[in-house]
């Protein structure tokens, strides 16, 4: 029979490194790079005593790009469209991430009502990347039919955006001083005919899916994380809130006008994958109590500073780190910058990164299933981890 | 020259009809394989909010015959390593023995290839044969992902043997005989003389082993597509690939006709009994097995099985001797 | 705004900075050797960590390692300078497994040594011999060459780097760490 036998292991180096020796009946089979659940170009080297995972290490860089070092060679605006690739599915965030940071480097000034536009871009994006994850996590699951309900939903959400930045997924919108366009009424009337749809949605999903028994039975004791993994892995977002930690960004380090909006931020002490979910599911409620607030309160005003500046730029010698709450946990953009038109250093500190970290201490000895089901629940964008 | 009247009145008549039935199967399965994809693809996209193929054909009736083209006219390609002939005898290993499961089948009063007073064990005893096919074909395709896949699909299936076994017995306990055509028989034309009424336990747990040993949703795990690739049939493709998921449509088409036999009256009904009566009831349970799959999530392996083991089996051995019991009782 | 650790276990200096415009609020610089008694310290107190990355500087290779805690505000940042001759940084996995990836990293871009680190694999790059991607040459470092004090705080083990062509200095032999 051909299968390989542990002593005459073929395969890269990852795989020779990973087998340390034969070690008897156990299967090293890859998960990945292809694979239809893991959300991406990941590969997982893991080896199974018969359905258990003895050992599971994330092999990464299959999308590696290399974004700290074109941040090198390109000035600062010429790097503004880099971020929307590094998440695609919470690209504002980034985009966030980054215009904050250089704007606290070189002092620059955003007006009110660029202020607000900031949220509801950044929030529509939230709600559109929970509703990405939950439609891909239930796939992985077996349901084959949420994930089109969610796309129903995300459809409308896209072309909306698509109406005040011209793209429909990999978005450049923030500018240094704010953003680069205004919204229309069409934008305004077709957003608030959304959030009433999808508060009408939301409840069905709850009924179809949320409360059906095999999902619970998929999700519950799944994948428990406690606070002192979260510190030592730094897991951030839905992942810590679902074991129990209310941090959030927008409430622990204040960035933009969050501080006027009354929300709630979802915790759940149990840590376990179904935690996660509800964590989410919760947010998307709350993204929209946030987004009917802004459109309510936006003052009149310009959506990008007069003062705002041009594109051959230098911000001047200094350092900067910027925290931005994204869908997947806590974005972070530290620049360095020595006086020149280009960047010294920038450094993206991506959530997903540090929450695929605790993967293999959390697959120990766990169900091959089971570690599909918490690979889904810890929403891991790949691009995001290689960068 | 060798008599030919002689010779062919020497055929016993039993075996020109059962040649006759196999033929008349074979189109049965074929025609109805190809309406079932139909039907399972347009119900897919109407329970996800999108229309299903439409574009080949009207309504895209003529979409299942264009796709099985497609398959036959593949590469037959076997993958490196792999045991050739293992390989190859998986597929026809599943297929094959349909024909024979539809045999003892009444489709009308008349309409049964082969009256044997035994059918209920013929039945289950081929239908145990798919497990030794999803064997051959995990081990013969030389690939990690397919032993999983296939190991999983050989505990389920054995596993959800029994319970079956035992929901069908009880059916038989009542009736008295193992003989499909007797069974129908004795059941009414309208729906509260059906054998649901009296069984309603039994017609549960018969419906929900049939769905596992069919290896379908929520019980899909053999071939579960997000975490094992494709399961059992991940290195298929072209025809070796379509006689495994013809197999399954077949299977799903047994398992219906079977329910509907034992349970809903097979080809009895108000007004006008016959064929069409069958077809009608066995297509209502198709759709709702079709119905599941795009509704729920997939059931982990050792849930499935704890299933089995704690709440199905129990259940069925309580209803048979209640059923023996009741029986002896009030006969 | 933290205030500074007043039973802070390893030789080195705190520098409170301004959380609003840098996004730290405490800078500590410290020698190679402190790192992982400083480590511990952060998660006794609870802190986790955000991130590892590295700055090439003219003053050698900087590890930056970023600090937030779940419920106090602002951000510490241990600075750790290693020489260009010999970049060998103790590795903190023992305390923060989370930061081995992170170090991976480091070193694949920088070429920064983690000593101890249990996975000695190239993390995002390929497996093949790629120079760090991230190195600077002289001219370019000249510029930061006196943003951050190390070598006014006794930050060692530095030999300056050659004599730029704006700022010219004297190449000093690498001194011990006194306190």
């Amino acid at each position: 029979m051909s299968h390989c036998a542990a002593t005459e292991l073929t395969g890269d180096t990852y795989t020779r490194r990973f087998d340390k020796g034969p070690t008897g009946d156990t299967l090293i089979v890859n998960m990945g790079p292809q694979h239809p659940s893991t959300h991406g170009v990941l590969r997982v080297i893991i080896e199974l005593d018969g359905e258990y995972i003895l050992r599971a290490e994330p092999v990464l860089g299959y999308v590696h790009r290399m974004h700290e070092k074109m941040g090198e060679v390109k000035s600062f605006t010429q790097y503004l469209p880099n971020m929307g690739r590094v998440d695609y599915l919470h690209a504002m965030a980034w985009n966030w991430a980054y215009v904050g940071a250089v704007e606290k480097l070189g002092g620059v000034e955003v007006p009110e009502r660029a202020e607000y536009l900031r949220v509801i871009a950044t929030e529509l994006g939230r709600i559109s990347s929970h509703l990405v994850w939950w439609g891909a996590y239930l796939l992985d699951l077996g349901a084959f039919t949420p994930i089109m309900y969610a796309f129903d939903d995300r459809e409308i959400i896209l072309d909306l955006l698509q109406i005040i930045t011209g793209s429909r997924l990999t978005y450049c919108y923030f500018r240094f001083g704010g953003v680069i366009a205004d919204v229309t009424p069409a934008f305004v009337s077709g957003l608030t005919e959304f959030l009433a749809r999808f508060k009408s949605r939301l409840p069905m999903y709850k009924d179809l899916v949320t409360d059906n028994a095999i999902l619970r039975k998929r999700c519950e004791e799944i994948g428990v994380i406690d606070v002192d993994m979260a510190r030592r892995y730094g897991a951030t977002g839905p992942v810590l809130r679902g074991s129990g930690v209310a941090y959030d960004t927008r409430r622990a380090e204040p960035y933009g006008i969050y501080d006027r909006f009354d929300f709630e931020i979802p915790v759940f002490p149990e840590g376990d994958a179904m935690a996660r979910y509800m964590v989410r599911m919760r947010e998307m409620e709350e993204s929209v109590k946030i987004i009917e607030q802004a459109l309510a309160q936006m003052p009149g005003g310009e959506h990008l500073s007069a003062k705002a500046p041009k594109p051959a730029w230098k911000p001047g010698v200094g350092e900067a780190y910027f925290a931005v709450e994204g869908a997947r946990g806590k974005i972070g953009v530290y620049v360095v910058s020595d006086g020149t038109k280009n960047p010294y250093r920038v450094k993206l500190r991506a959530p997903s990164y540090c929450n695929l970290s605790l993967f293999p201490e959390l697959a120990q000895g766990v169900i091959l299933a089971d570690a599909v089901s918490i690979m889904g629940s810890l929403d891991l964008v790949i691009p995001e981890i290689d960068r | 020259m060798p008599d030919m009247n002689a010779l062919l009145a020497g055929i016993p008549a039993e075996l020109t009809r059962l040649i006759l039935a196999l033929v008349a199967l074979m189109v049965f399965i074929g025609l109805n394989g190809l309406a079932l994809v139909w039907v399972e693809r347009k119900v897919a996209g109407h329970v996800q909010r999108r229309p299903g193929p439409y574009e080949v054909g009207p309504f895209g009736l003529i979409q299942p015959i264009v796709d099985a083209v497609k398959l036959v006219a593949k590469q037959l390609a076997t993958p490196a390593g792999a045991d050739k002939f293992l390989y190859w005898l998986a597929p026809l290993l599943s297929f094959l023995p349909i024909f024979l499961l539809f045999i003892p089948i009444p489709f009308s009063k008349n309409l049964v290839g082969l009256d044997t007073n035994l059918g209920i064990l013929l039945i289950l005893a081929f239908a145990g044969l798919n497990v030794l096919a999803l064997c051959l074909a995990g081990w013969g395709q030389n690939n990690k992902w397919g032993l999983l896949g296939a190991g999983r699909a050989v505990a389920q299936s054995v596993a959800y043997e029994i319970p079956l076994l035992l929901a069908v017995l009880a059916v038989s306990f009542q009736t008295g005989s193992l003989s499909l055509t007797e069974i129908t028989a004795k059941q009414g034309a309208w729906p509260w003389q059906w054998n649901i009424v009296v069984q309603p336990l039994a017609f549960f747990l018969y419906f929900i082993c049939a769905v596992a040993e069919t290896n379908r949703a929520p019980f899909d795990l053999p071939e579960a597509e997000s975490e094992l690739t494709a399961g059992f049939h991940t290195e298929y493709s072209g025809m070796g690939f379509g006689l495994f998921f013809l197999a399954e449509y077949a299977n799903m088409i047994v398992v219906c006709s079977v329910a509907t036999v034992l349970f809903l009256g097979g080809w009895q009904g108000p007004i006008e009994p016959g064929w069409w009566w069958f077809l009608i009831k066995m297509y209502a349970l198709l759709v709702v097995i079709i119905w599941f799959r795009w509704t729920y999530p997939r059931v982990r392996f050792d849930q499935l099985l704890n299933l089995n083991w704690k709440w199905l089996l129990p259940l069925s051995m309580v209803n048979l001797l209640a059923t023996a019991f009741a029986v002896k009782l009030f006969a | 705004m933290s205030a500074i650790f007043d039973d802070f276990p390893v030789p080195g200096k705190q520098v409170p900075g301004d959380f609003a415009k840098t996004g730290q609020s405490l800078s500590i610089f410290l020698a190679p050797a402190g790192i992982v008694a400083a480590a511990r310290y952060m998660k006794d107190r609870q802190y986790f960590i955000e991130d590892v990355t590295g700055l090439d500087l003219a003053e050698g290779f900087c590890a930056l390692y970023h600090f937030a805690h779940f419920e106090k505000p602002g951000r510490v940042t241990l600075r750790v300078l290693a020489s260009r001759e010999n970049p060998a940084i103790p590795s903190i996995t023992g305390v923060y497994q989370g930061a081995e990836w992170h170090e991976r990293e480091t070193r694949d871009f920088f070429g920064i040594i983690f000593e101890g680190n249990p996975n000695d694999g190239p993390l995002l790059l390929a497996d093949e011999d790629v120079a760090p991607p991230l190195l600077k040459d002289d001219a370019k470092r000249a510029v930061l060459q006196k943003a951050w004090p190390y070598e006014a705080m006794g930050v060692n083990p530095v030999p300056a780097a050659k004599p730029a062509p704006a700022a010219a200095k004297p190449a000093t032999p690498a001194t011990e760490v006194t306190k």
